[in-house]
């Protein structure tokens, strides 16, 4: 199972591009997409989906040009959007029964897996009422199950936790997990918790360009050794802010405790250990 | 300064979409046919045998009654969804925690409403004065001709309009179907012919008949005729005998016309005010959830982790038969359960009526009642939001779309099948291809305009006035064979409906390769 993501651009009207010139090659495992909004992470979705064409570029999956034979990725792939819509008038298993016909599958044990599928998201004791009437969360778990409804080789979740309440996060990150073994997982966000715990390798767009791929320590090398963390009255935050690039803030009794990026620390500062999120923030902001 | 920021930006959402530059197009289309071309087959406005010389004048109030007419007709269908707009974007619930008052809120929507039709009216103001350069006949021009028609007859009728559009959205605003349906027999109420007196002229809110009564007059002055029956107006086919002309110079609008014209609109914010002591100020879904069972989820269920280790593998079926059997079950649960009463009522007068009145009335009114499921059959993934998955979909194309065209004709065949079955028994094999071709004209016409447009207003528009032509008698928008035709016709019909479905697939497949 590969997947290759060559020199591919969306180019929109007006000269912009939402994805310029680029390549990646998966493989089995999970690839961790990160950057700010508008980087181009769901437009790079929507291609691999085959929802949206590549101006320039092609997507290759196992040797075929998705591209030019999209029929190959849909009969493979499972893909929750970002910003998805669902029939109200369906209950979640007469959804699921026609996404499954909408994938190419059936059968007399599509049931049973959609059954299956209902359990293991908690929507079973909900699966027969409307699914006007569920929940933000609750839509967001139908989302999730008509994507594994055709046992994918790509999944691909664009802001999968959005909507999710914590303990759902977490458990949703264990179905990541469980699942990448057997194929090739891409998830999008802006929270880098919900990246950082589970991906084997990060990628991180910025205006539609890759400003880095590697594994999660690869990203981090990058600030390592450059994260500190100072006590500083809070009168000075708007000139410490002017010339420091700032990852987070906690008050502290009247003062602030500040975790910053630089080479060059403040006096009294005290190096910290460099996560993702550091990282993730030093690129976007810097690069 | 916060009331007319509503107006201002409720026309730009309004007006920045593709759907309206065709219904500028489409507009501009058909206000060149309001002065027919001398050698053209049909007639607008016709006093017996006598047309007005082609001058300001004529031209001035024969485009200005159309237009009121037209106008009104399909102006309602255009701007009935401003409110229905704002509660499913949210932005409702916004202006509901705002301090707007009900009144001030439900007046920029009628003012909004307004100018979008007043957009629409100055497209065809313009092509008229066009028609008279166009058709001149040696005439000086004169703007007055035109623009004292325009102020008085459409005006003020796309005002109330305007506002009728924004009544029948607070008050019918969960039952589409009502309001599409509604507006029509009240439409059809208002076409309806009544004797020529200065009350009937004021009571006349389409301003057309005071105008209408004049011009007999003057024939009848030349004509030497009692009474000028035969007065046509709206689109007579087929007329072919040459009119004679005369001198049409305009009219003179009594004071009394011209005050009715004002108190419609006064009467109109009347009726916007007390309508808006019934707004539900977007308080909507707390009302619908009240009915609906809550859905419960058990908490010791929750703390389950997710395993698919054990769960079934899926098996390959291309079948589309689950497709089509949801499309219908979509199609089927649009709307309220109790508005299928109608339709079964529809289903008993098509059995037991004369024939005649079941094919050439009953038949397009049923159909013209699914107009808010037939204009959803290619449209409902985009306001649902569920393209990403249905655009991604193995081969959307020849199974996707084609189960939702099979469910559209499978629905509006069920509904026609007393009539089918009626015409078989009558071994009227003409009658019963002809509605079985009109089944399929009917979906693949929602099914191209909602794939071309990406929205459902300009088959709802279209729509309606086919059926008001339909019931009308027009043959030249009979798609279903109710009227005499030619042996020509079902080869025809036939033509247009391959024609519609090259256009259907070829569009969709065109946006596929495009997204």
């Amino acid at each position: 199972m590969k997947l290759e993501i060559q020199n591919v651009s969306k180019k929109y009207s007006g000269n912009k591009y939402g994805l310029k010139d680029f390549s990646i090659t998966l493989k089995k495992g999970i690839l961790g997409l990160l950057g700010p909004n508008g980087a181009g992470k769901s437009t790079l979705l929507k291609m691999i989906a085959t929802v949206s064409k590549p101006t320039e570029g092609a997507i290759i999956l196992n040797k075929n040009n998705i591209v030019k034979d999209a029929n190959y990725m849909r009969k493979q792939i499972g893909f929750l959007p970002q910003d998805f819509g669902v029939y109200p008038n369906l209950n979640a298993y007469e959804f699921l029964k026609y996404m499954a016909a909408l994938k190419g599958i059936g059968g007399k044990d599509i049931t049973t897996r959609i059954t299956q599928l209902l359990e293991n998201l908690n929507l079973i004791d909900a699966a027969k009422k409307p699914i006007g009437s569920y929940s933000g969360g609750m839509k967001q778990r139908v989302g999730i199950a008509q994507a594994l409804l055709n046992n994918p080789k790509v999944l691909i979740f664009d802001e999968p936790t959005v909507g999710l309440d914590p303990e759902e996060r977490v458990r949703f990150r264990n179905l990541i997990t469980d699942l990448a073994n057997d194929c090739i997982v891409i998830l999008s966000s802006h929270i880098v918790s919900d990246i950082d715990t589970i991906a084997d390798e990060v990628a991180v767009l910025k205006n539609g360009v890759l400003l880095l791929k590697g594994q999660q320590e690869d990203v981090i090398n990058k600030v390592r050794n450059n994260i500190f963390e100072v006590s500083i009255p809070k009168d000075n935050y708007n000139s410490f802010k002017n010339n420091y690039l700032i990852v987070s803030t906690t008050r502290k009794s009247g003062n602030l405790t500040v975790r910053y990026i630089t080479n060059n620390p403040i006096e009294n500062s005290v190096k910290q250990e460099a996560n993702l999120e550091d990282a993730y923030l030093y690129l976007t902001k810097t690069m | 300064m916060s009331f007319f920021t509503i107006i201002k930006y409720d026309y730009l959402q309004r007006t920045r979409s593709y759907a309206f530059l065709i219904t500028l197009c489409i507009s501009v289309a058909i206000a060149y046919t309001f002065v027919p071309e001398p050698n053209a087959n049909y007639s607008t406005i016709r006093i017996a045998d006598y047309i007005g010389e082609y001058n300001s004048a004529w031209i001035g109030y024969v485009t200005a009654i159309m237009t009121s007419l037209f106008l009104s007709l399909i102006g309602f269908y255009l701007v009935n969804s401003g409110i229905k707009t704002d509660i499913e974007t949210k932005v409702g619930q916004i202006v509901a925690s705002t301090r707007v008052k009900n009144f001030s809120y439900l007046l920029a929507k009628t003012l909004s409403n307004f100018l979008v039709l007043l957009t629409i009216l100055g497209i065809i103001f313009i092509m008229s004065v066009l028609l008279f350069f166009l058709h001149n006949e040696g005439n000086t021009f004169e703007i007055f001709q035109f623009i004292k028609p325009y102020i008085l007859i459409p005006i003020p009728t796309l005002f109330f309009i305007a506002v009728l559009a924004v009544i029948f959205e607070v008050f019918f605003g969960k039952y589409t179907i009502i309001q599409n349906v509604g507006f029509f027999f009240l439409f059809s109420l208002l076409m309806l012919p009544n004797r020529y007196s200065e009350k009937n002229f004021s009571l006349d809110i389409l301003g057309s008949k005071m105008v209408m009564s004049q011009m007999e007059e003057q024939v009848r002055q030349i004509a030497d005729i009692k009474k000028a029956k035969k007065t046509s107006i709206g689109y007579v086919i087929g007329n072919v005998k040459k009119a004679k002309k005369f001198q049409f110079n305009g009219v003179v609008f009594t004071s009394s016309f011209v005050i009715s014209r004002f108190i419609w609109g006064l009467l109109g914010l009347i009726m916007l005010f007390i309508t808006s002591m019934f707004f539900h100020r977007f308080n909507v879904k707390e009302k619908i959830s009240i009915k609906k069972d809550p859905v419960i989820i058990h908490s010791s269920s929750i703390i389950k982790d997710i395993r698919f280790s054990f769960a079934i593998k899926p098996s390959i079926n291309f079948s589309i038969y689950p497709l089509i059997k949801t499309e219908l079950l979509l199609l089927i649960r649009k709307g309220k359960k109790w508005l299928w009463l109608f339709n079964g009522l529809g289903m008993v007068l098509l059995t037991f009526l004369p024939l005649q009145i079941s094919h050439q009335f009953v038949l397009p009114i049923l159909w013209f009642f699914q107009v808010s499921r037939l204009s959803e059959i290619t449209t409902k993934e985009i306001t649902n939001k569920a393209h990403f998955f249905t655009f991604a979909s193995y081969k959307p194309i020849s199974r996707l779309l084609v189960s939702q065209i099979g469910a559209g004709i499978l629905l509006v065949l069920f509904l026609a099948l007393p009539l089918l079955i009626r015409e078989l028994l009558n071994v009227n094999f003409f009658s019963f291809v002809s509605i079985l071709l009109g089944a399929v004209f009917l979906v693949f016409f929602a099914a191209l305009l909602g794939i071309a447009t990406k929205g459902k207003k300009l088959f709802e528009v279209l729509f309606f006035m086919i059926t008001y032509a339909n019931i009308n008698g027009i043959p030249f928008v009979d798609y279903f064979g109710a009227l005499t035709h030619t042996n020509m016709y079902l080869s025809k019909l036939s033509l247009l409906v391959f024609t519609l479905a090259v256009f259907t697939f070829t569009i969709r497949k065109h946006q596929l390769k495009r997204s």
